[in-house]
C-alpha cells in the first residue's frame, strides 16, 4: 500500500495544516492582543517593582506562584495518557496521545516561566547558575522541570517522526522543515524497531520524572515549617491533583479541537467516556486525599494549624474553599457517574469546573498559610491586581496559541498510530485476549469471532 | 569568636516603639506611604507585637519587640536558592542584598515572619535625606531585607579592635535598638561569654524564646514579666 | 533547500541536543563545586547530582540512538517502499 493512498483516507487529520481559515487568524489575533496586554503590564512591573501586584506582608506569594503550580500541574496530562496508556497497551489511546504530549510541552514552558515573573530582581536570575544552592526546593524544581521538559519534548518528537515523514511525502510546505525534522524516516521495519524500542524505554522513564516534578513542587511548601504546609501527604496529594487537572485540560482540548477541525470520526464518544471515567476516579482520589489532610489537621487541634483550618472552612477563604469542593468533587462526580450525563456536553462542563476547582485548590494552598502567621500579626489580606490577572490571562493565551501553532504544522492526531491501529491492532488484541483464556482457541475460531 | 545575642526584658518594655524607630533610622529602612501601609507593606525590621489577654476590665497587654531572632538553625537559609541569606561566623543571619533575586522564599519560610520586602524602590521625603546612615547600603526594589543586628556597627567595631590589637569582646558594639531603649529593656552582647550580661540574663528562670518547640534555636531571649 | 543543507541541519540538531544536555550537567557539577568550596549543602548537591546528571545523559543518548538508528536502517535505493 502506498503511503499517499492510505493518507488520503485520513485527510481530515491534515486539514488543520493544509487549510487556514479566517477563524484561525481571528483566534491568533485575540490571543496576541491578550499576550501584548500582559507583556505591557509586566513591563510596568519590571520598571516599578512588585508593588504593582496585590502581594504584601505576610501574603508575599500570590497569583504567580498559584499559576506556576497550576500550569505545571496540567502538564501531567501528557504523561498519564501517553505513557501509562501506552504501557498498559490501551488501544483507545491512539487519537489522544499527540494532544496530551503537546499540552505537556507547552504548559511546562509556561509554568516554568512563572517563577521568573514572580522575582523581584529577574535580571539576577543568572545567580541561580553561578551560585545556586541545591538544598533549596526551588533548585530541585529547576532541575526536575528542566528534566521533564527535555524528556517530554523528546517523547513528543519521537512518535511525531513518522507523521512528519508523511507530511514530507505529501509535499506539505515548508518542505525543508519536514525533510529536516523527519530524520530520514522511511518506515522500514528496522527503523520502526529503533523508534519503538526508544519510545518504550522513554514511556517507562518519563513516569518517574513526571511524578518527581509535582512532588518537588509540593516540597516548596512542605519543606517549610508553616502551618498548613508542613504536611507529609503533600507529595502524593499534588501528583494526584496534577493528574486530575491534566485530564480535565486534555478533555477540554479534545472537545474544542474535535469541534473546530471536525475530528468526530477519530475522537468518538467512547474515547471521551473512557477518559471521563479516569477523571471521575481522579476526583474520588482527590477527595480522599483532601479528606485525609483536613481530618488529621482537625483532630490534632494544634492552635496554629487550626487558625489556618478555620480561615479556610469558615473564615475569609470559606467561599473559595467550598467552591473548590463543589467544583472538584460534587459536580464532577454527579455528572460523570451517571451514564446519561456522561456525554460530551456534560464532560465539557465537568472538565471546566475541575479546572476552576483545581486552580482554587492551588490558591487555597498558597494564601491561607501565609495570611495566618504563627506569631501575633493581623491576618493577611490578598487582593490580586490587574497585572496579576493580565499575566494569568496571558499564560492561558500563550497556551491556546501554542496549540494553534502546533496544529498548523503537525497533525493533532497521530496519523501513523491510527493507521497502525487499523492494520494490525485488531489481530494483536484478538491474540492477546486468546492468551487470557484457559482454552486453546484455533485461528479459525478467532477469525469467526472477528466477523 | 563572639556569638552575638539579645535579651529583651518584657517587664521593662513599655511598648513605646523607640527601638523600632531607631532601627529604621539607623538602617535606612524605607518609609512606606499610608496607602502602601494599609496594604500591609510597612517595613519594620524591629516590629512590636501586641498581645491582648482577657476581657475588659481584666485586660492584660503585652508588648513584644521582635527583631530578627537570628536563629542558630535558621529555616530561611535552608530554602534560599542563591545564598543571599546565610548564617555567618558571628552568629548573625546575614542578608546579601546584591545577591538576592527577590523570590521571597525565605519570607514564606520564616516562622516568625521577620523579613520585609522592597515592593517599590525605597524613597524618603526630602527632609529625611540628611538622616540617612552612610554606613548602611541602600537596597533596590525587589530584594528582601531584615534586621542584621546592626552588622555595620560590628564591622566598625572589628576594625577598631584590630587597630587596638586585641580581640573582639562583649560590649564592643551594641545595636541601635539596644542603645535607644529608654528603659534599658534590650540587652545585647556575646552569648558565648559566660560573664556577659546577656549570658547571665538568659540563664535566669524568666527567660524564654519564641516558638522554641520548632527547634530554630533563636538567639533573642525574652524575660517574662513579674506580677 | 539542498539535501546537503537538510543533512547539515539534522546533524546540527543532534549536536545542539548534546550541547544543551552537557550545559545542564555542567551547571549541576558547578553547583556541586561551589557547595564544596563553601561547605554548604553538600549532601543535597551530591544527591541531586547523582540522579540528574545520568538522567540528562540518558535523554540525549536515547535521541542519538534514534538519530543514528534511522540513518543506518534507511533503504537508499527504494524511496517508494512504505511499510507500516
Amino acid at each position: 500500500m502506498n503511503g499517499n493512498e492510505i493518507a488520503s483516507k485520513d485527510d481530515a487529520l491534515f486539514r488543520s495544516i493544509e487549510y487556514t481559515g479566517k477563524n484561525f487568524y481571528y483566534a491568533v489575533g485575540i490571543f496576541v492582543t491578550i499576550i501584548a496586554f500582559a507583556v505591557f503590564l509586566y513591563a510596568g512591573q519590571i520598571i516599578s517593582g512588585l508593588g504593582v501586584t496585590g502581594m504584601a506582608q505576610p501574603v508575599s506569594w500570590g497569583f504567580y506562584i498559584v499559576n506556576f503550580v497550576f500550569f505545571i500541574g496540567i502538564s501531567h496530562a501528557g504523561t498519564l495518557i501517553s505513557a501509562i496508556l501506552r504501557l498498559s497497551k490501551a488501544e483507545w489511546r491512539r487519537p489522544i496521545t499527540r494532544m496530551a504530549e503537546v499540552i505537556t510541552a507547552i504548559v511546562l514552558a509556561i509554568g516554568g516561566l512563572h517563577p521568573i515573573l514572580d522575582l523581584g530582581q529577574p535580571g539576577r536570575i543568572w545567580h541561580l547558575v553561578t551560585s545556586g544552592r541545591l538544598q533549596s526546593p526551588l533548585l530541585w524544581d529547576v532541575t526536575s522541570i528542566t528534566a521533564y521538559f527535555a524528556a517530554s519534548t523528546v517523547y513528543l518528537f519521537l512518535p511525531l517522526i513518522p507523521d512528519i515523514a508523511i507530511l514530507r511525502d505529501r509535499g506539505t510546505k515548508p518542505r525543508w522543515l519536514y525533510q529536516f525534522l523527519s530524520w530520514g524516516w522511511q518506515g522500514t521495519p528496522k527503523q520502526h524497531k529503533v523508534l519503538e524500542r526508544t519510545i518504550n524505554i522513554l514511556m517507562i522513564g518519563v513516569i518517574p520524572i513526571a511524578v518527581s516534578v509535582h512532588t518537588v513542587i509540593s516540597y516548596i511548601f512542605a519543606m517549610t515549617v508553616q502551618p498548613g504546609w508542613h504536611s507529609t501527604i503533600f507529595g502524593p496529594y499534588f501528583v494526584v491533583g496534577a493528574i486530575f487537572s491534566g485530564i480535565a485540560a486534555l478533555l477540554i482540548v479534545m472537545i474544542v479541537f474535535r469541534r473546530v477541525y471536525h475530528l468526530e470520526n477519530y475522537l468518538k464518544e467512547i474515547h471521551f467516556s473512557y477518559l471521563s471515567i479516569l477523571l471521575l476516579i481522579m476526583s474520588l482520589l482527590w477527595f480522599y486525599f483532601t479528606f485525609c489532610e483536613y481530618l488529621t489537621t482537625h483532630y490534632g487541634n494544634e492552635p496554629d494549624e487550626m487558625r489556618v483550618f478555620f480561615y479556610k472552612f469558615s473564615g475569609d477563604f470559606a467561599p473559595y474553599f467550598w467552591a473548590m469542593i463543589l467544583c472538584n468533587f460534587i459536580i464532577p462526580v454527579a455528572i460523570l457517574s451517571n451514564k446519561k450525563t456522561r456525554k460530551i456536553k456534560g464532560i465539557l462542563i465537568a472538565s471546566f469546573t475541575v479546572l476552576i476547582g483545581m486552580w482554587l485548590e492551588r490558591l487555597i494552598i498558597v494564601v491561607p498559610s501565609l495570611a495566618n502567621p504563627r506569631l501575633n500579626y493581623p491576618t493577611g489580606i490578598y487582593i490580586p491586581s490587574i497585572t496579576e490577572w493580565a499575566l494569568f490571562a496571558g499564560g492561558i493565551a500563550v497556551f491556546m496559541m501554542g496549540f494553534l501553532l502546533f496544529a498548523k504544522f503537525f497533525p493533532l492526531i497521530s496519523v501513523w498510530e491510527i493507521q497502525e491501529g487499523r492494520a494490525s491492532s485488531v489481530k494483536e488484541v484478538a491474540h492477546r485476549l486468546r492468551s487470557y483464556l484457559p482454552d486453546e482457541l484455533e485461528e479459525d475460531d478467532i477469525t469467526k469471532a472477528l466477523h | 569568636m563572639p556569638r552575638w545575642g539579645m535579651v529583651i526584658d518584657l517587664n521593662r518594655c513599655t511598648g513605646c516603639g523607640e527601638c523600632a524607630a531607631a532601627c529604621k533610622i539607623e538602617n535606612n529602612v524605607a518609609i512606606v506611604g499610608p496607602e502602601e501601609s494599609d496594604q500591609g507593606r510597612t517595613m519594620l525590621w524591629m516590629d512590636i507585637l501586641t498581645e491582648y489577654e482577657g476581657e475588659y476590665p481584666n485586660v492584660k497587654v503585652r508588648y513584644i519587640p521582635r527583631p530578627c531572632l537570628h536563629c542558630d538553625n535558621p529555616p530561611c537559609t535552608k530554602v534560599c536558592p542563591v545564598r543571599a541569606t546565610y548564617l555567618n561566623e558571628d552568629g548573625i543571619v546575614a542578608q546579601i542584598f546584591p545577591q538576592c533575586i527577590g523570590c521571597r522564599y525565605c519570607m514564606a519560610a520564616c516562622p516568625y515572619t521577620v523579613k520585609s520586602f522592597n515592593w517599590y524602590r525605597p524613597e524618603w521625603p526630602d527632609t529625611m535625606t540628611s538622616a540617612l546612615n552612610p554606613d548602611v547600603s541602600a537596597r533596590p526594589a525587589g530584594v528582601v531585607e531584615k534586621c542584621t543586628f546592626c552588622i555595620h556597627r560590628l564591622q566598625i567595631a572589628k576594625e577598631q579592635v584590630a587597630a587596638e590589637n586585641r580581640d573582639l569582646e562583649d560590649g564592643d558594639y551594641v545595636t541601635a535598638c539596644t542603645e535607644s531603649c529608654p528603659t534599658d529593656a534590650i540587652t545585647f552582647g556575646d552569648l558565648d561569654d559566660p560573664d556577659s550580661e546577656v549570658s547571665r540574663l538568659r540563664r535566669t528562670a524568666r527567660a524564654f524564646r519564641l516558638l522554641e518547640e520548632l527547634g530554630t534555636e533563636p538567639k533573642v531571649y525574652y524575660l517574662y514579666e513579674v506580677e | 533547500m539542498t539535501s546537503r543543507t537538510i543533512q547539515f541541519l539534522q546533524y546540527a540538531s543532534i549536536a545542539w541536543i548534546w550541547i544543551f544536555v552537557l550545559c545542564v550537567d555542567g551547571w549541576i557539577i558547578s553547583l556541586l563545586i561551589v557547595a564544596r568550596r563553601l561547605h554548604d549543602a553538600i549532601n543535597a548537591s551530591v544527591a541531586i547530582g547523582i540522579i540528574a546528571i545520568p538522567l540528562f545523559l540518558g535523554i540525549a543518548s536515547a535521541l542519538t540512538y534514534v538519530f543514528f538508528g534511522l540513518k543506518k536502517h534507511r533503504l537508499v535505493e527504494e524511496p517508494e517502499r512504505r511499510e507500516l
